[in-house]
């Protein structure tokens, strides 16, 4: 699951899972959120495959929702379904969505960029948890 | 990497702030053991509650701790928490000792600024096309999430723009040679590198070049509602009644990717020159280095495309103007007054120690300042001084202020960039509920047309301080002094 959090000028989100796997499902999920009004309203009929190599829990975590996030920026793929599978190397992602489309989706906010601005990812007494900041 | 701890904006500042002066505040070099210098905020007596509320001053005193920074690391008034380094602070380092550039220093709006357009127009032309004029710009000039722009450009054009900045866009007839020497830095920072600007960073600006984008950005139509110094109002071309137009705007998704793309190159940067942060996102690099080097020539293409995003803008505004008042723009007297950045890392030189030294001055969200006499201005306004452009709210004013006689001395040539925030993008949205956020900005006598409900609700003018507060402590303070407020009477968001 994920939440909001304040921040001066732009929008934090709070993310918590039994899994790290899961966690980097929602946090992709928040980001989603935070660029789309109703995200119930994109469609799954795309699917695209992403891999973030890496290791360190945080730097995954900010490297794979920033793919998300670049494939909005490019191709205007909205994603609504994710499913990741993180191994010692890194992270392989499948997404599920469909391209912007003005007429069907409502945009909330322009995302510069997920930053790593107090960006914390770590272990909790029942799963994963994480904080990042989206700049708007 | 270490996990970092939950930090919410709520735990507030409760370190040393020593009185210099009646606005300005020190935080001793002192307070901190890896401090290299002071930390020095501009403020007043009625800003200081608001200064204590955040994180920013402890921000101001983490970039005291880069190295090579010289004099002090220094915050405006229209400080707020930002990534690393604070919102409206300013430093500069010396490379020849080791001084480093962060792409934090800058932003991930890369040369994200304001320019003022005058008009010839009076209110009364103005008021009775006033909904038609804003709307029609609304339909007209790309504003909000998602919109891309009229003008695209291909990878290798593109390169082109951000190597040669606004010259370029005179050659192809989208500016004139007064808008190009009306531009800071005359629209073209020197060796940009635009090779240096990652495929993903021009795939997001091939269509972006000529949007407003969305957050704080807009396009204001406003009426010069007091001249305070009416002989650099005068050699401003301002005067009282004069309607003229406010563009803030930035770098688009292209610079946004150069900050992010610099960030993440530069991970391993700290290990690799022996830097101690204290906070991850003032990730740097020595600037006389290939990582240093790399960022600043990207950022200056960055910066570069900046300038002519906002030109293609001013170009459309004029073209709005002209179908509606069904003039042309030049017979409606619509020329630039000045345009500068306040996000950048420029090298300047600066005295220090009675020395002149080559610097590299950060400036987030900060705005250069020059006095009059000095070589980087205008000649048309060098006896006067550097126009200053301080946006404030949508509801309140904006103000047109000159470079200060201190500001070298005190502040690297630096004044503040705008009100500053002071409410959340949350708080500011659940203030906004079961409210009309456009309904009482007209009954205030402004037309705010946005995309979407958020722009108007997220930006409302109680979001941010009181511009007037702000620019009034700058003005005492030496560092830009006032010459004419501008209020508000349409504005565009995204």
């Amino acid at each position: 699951m994920y939440e909001m959090f304040e921040h001066t000028a732009d929008l934090g989100i709070h993310v918590r899972a039994a899994t790290l796997e899961s966690l980097l499902v929602d946090a992709a999920r928040g980001l989603t959120a935070v660029i789309a009004t109703d995200p119930g309203r994109i469609e799954p009929t795309v699917e695209e495959h992403f891999a973030v190599a890496g290791a360190d829990p945080a730097w995954l975590l900010l490297d794979w929702v920033a793919e998300v996030h670049a494939a909005f920026e490019v191709r205007r793929m909205l994603f609504r379904d994710f499913e990741v599978a993180v191994s010692e190397s890194g992270l392989e992602a499948t997404a599920r969505g469909e391209r912007y489309d003005p007429a069907r989706h409502s945009l909330a906010h322009e995302v510069k960029a997920v930053t790593q601005h107090d960006l914390a990812v770590q272990p909790t007494a029942d799963g994963w948890e994480a904080r990042f900041i989206v700049d708007i | 990497m270490a996990a970092a701890a939950n930090t919410p904006r709520d735990r507030g500042f409760s370190g040393p702030l020593e009185r210099i002066d009646d606005c300005t505040w020190r935080i001793p070099r002192s307070y901190r053991p890896d401090m290299r210098v002071d930390g020095v905020i501009f403020a007043d007596e009625r800003l200081l509650p608001q200064l204590r509320s955040d994180r920013a001053p402890e921000q101001v005193a983490d970039v005291a701790c880069l190295p090579g920074i010289q004099r002090a690391s220094l915050a405006m008034p229209d400080i707020h928490w930002g990534y690393g380094f604070c919102i409206g602070g300013v430093a500069a380092t010396d490379p020849a000792a080791g001084g480093v550039v962060s792409p934090g220093g800058v932003g991930y709006d890369i040369n994200c600024g304001v320019r003022l357009m005058r008009t010839d127009l009076d209110l009364e032309d103005v008021r009775p096309l006033l909904v038609p004029l804003i709307e029609q710009l609304l339909r007209d000039v790309p504003v909000g999430v998602g919109q891309g722009g009229r003008h695209v450009f291909p990878a290798d054009d593109l390169r082109l723009l951000m190597q040669r900045g606004v010259p370029y866009l005179h050659d192809l007839g989208l500016a004139t040679a007064d808008d190009v020497s009306c531009t800071e830095a005359e629209g073209c920072i020197a060796d940009a590198v635009p090779g240096s600007v990652s495929d993903r960073a021009l795939a997001r600006g091939a269509d972006q070049c000529g949007t407003v984008g969305a957050g704080n950005h807009f396009i204001e139509v406003q009426v010069v509602d007091r001249v305070e110094d009416p002989q650099a109002a005068a050699a401003f071309g301002l005067r009282e009644g004069q309607v003229c137009v406010l563009i803030h705007s930035g770098s688009r998704g292209l610079g946004y990717q150069v900050c992010e793309d610099a960030l993440r190159s530069l991970r391993d940067a700290p290990a690799k020159y022996g830097l101690s942060l204290p906070d991850r996102q003032l990730v740097c690099a020595p600037v006389e280095s290939p990582e240093g080097r790399h960022y600043l020539g990207a950022m200056r293409a960055a910066a570069n495309y900046a300038f002519c995003n906002r030109q293609l803008l001013m170009w459309q505004v004029r073209e709005v103007f002209a179908r509606v008042l069904g003039r042309s723009w030049e017979s409606l007297g619509m020329t630039l007054l000045y345009d500068v950045a306040h996000n950048i890392a420029k090298v300047e030189t600066h005295e220090v120690q009675g020395t002149a030294r080559e610097l590299c001055v950060h400036r987030k969200g900060a705005t250069r300042a020059f006095p009059a006499g000095h070589p980087q201005i205008p000649v048309r306004y060098r006896d006067t001084g550097q126009p200053v452009i301080i946006p404030g709210d949508m509801g309140r004013a904006s103000w047109v202020m000159v470079g200060g006689p201190r500001s070298l001395q005190r502040s690297f040539g630096t004044t503040c960039h705008g009100a500053g925030r002071c409410m959340s993008r949350t708080a500011a949205t659940k203030a906004a509920r079961g409210r009309n956020i456009g309904a009482e900005l007209e009954r205030g006598g402004v037309i705010a047309r946005s995309r979407s409900r958020e722009g108007l609700a997220e930006e409302q003018p109680q979001a941010y301080k009181d511009v007037d507060v702000v620019v009034d402590v700058v003005h005492r303070a030496g560092l830009s002094l006032k010459v004419a407020r501008l209020r508000p009477l349409g504005v565009i968001k995204g």
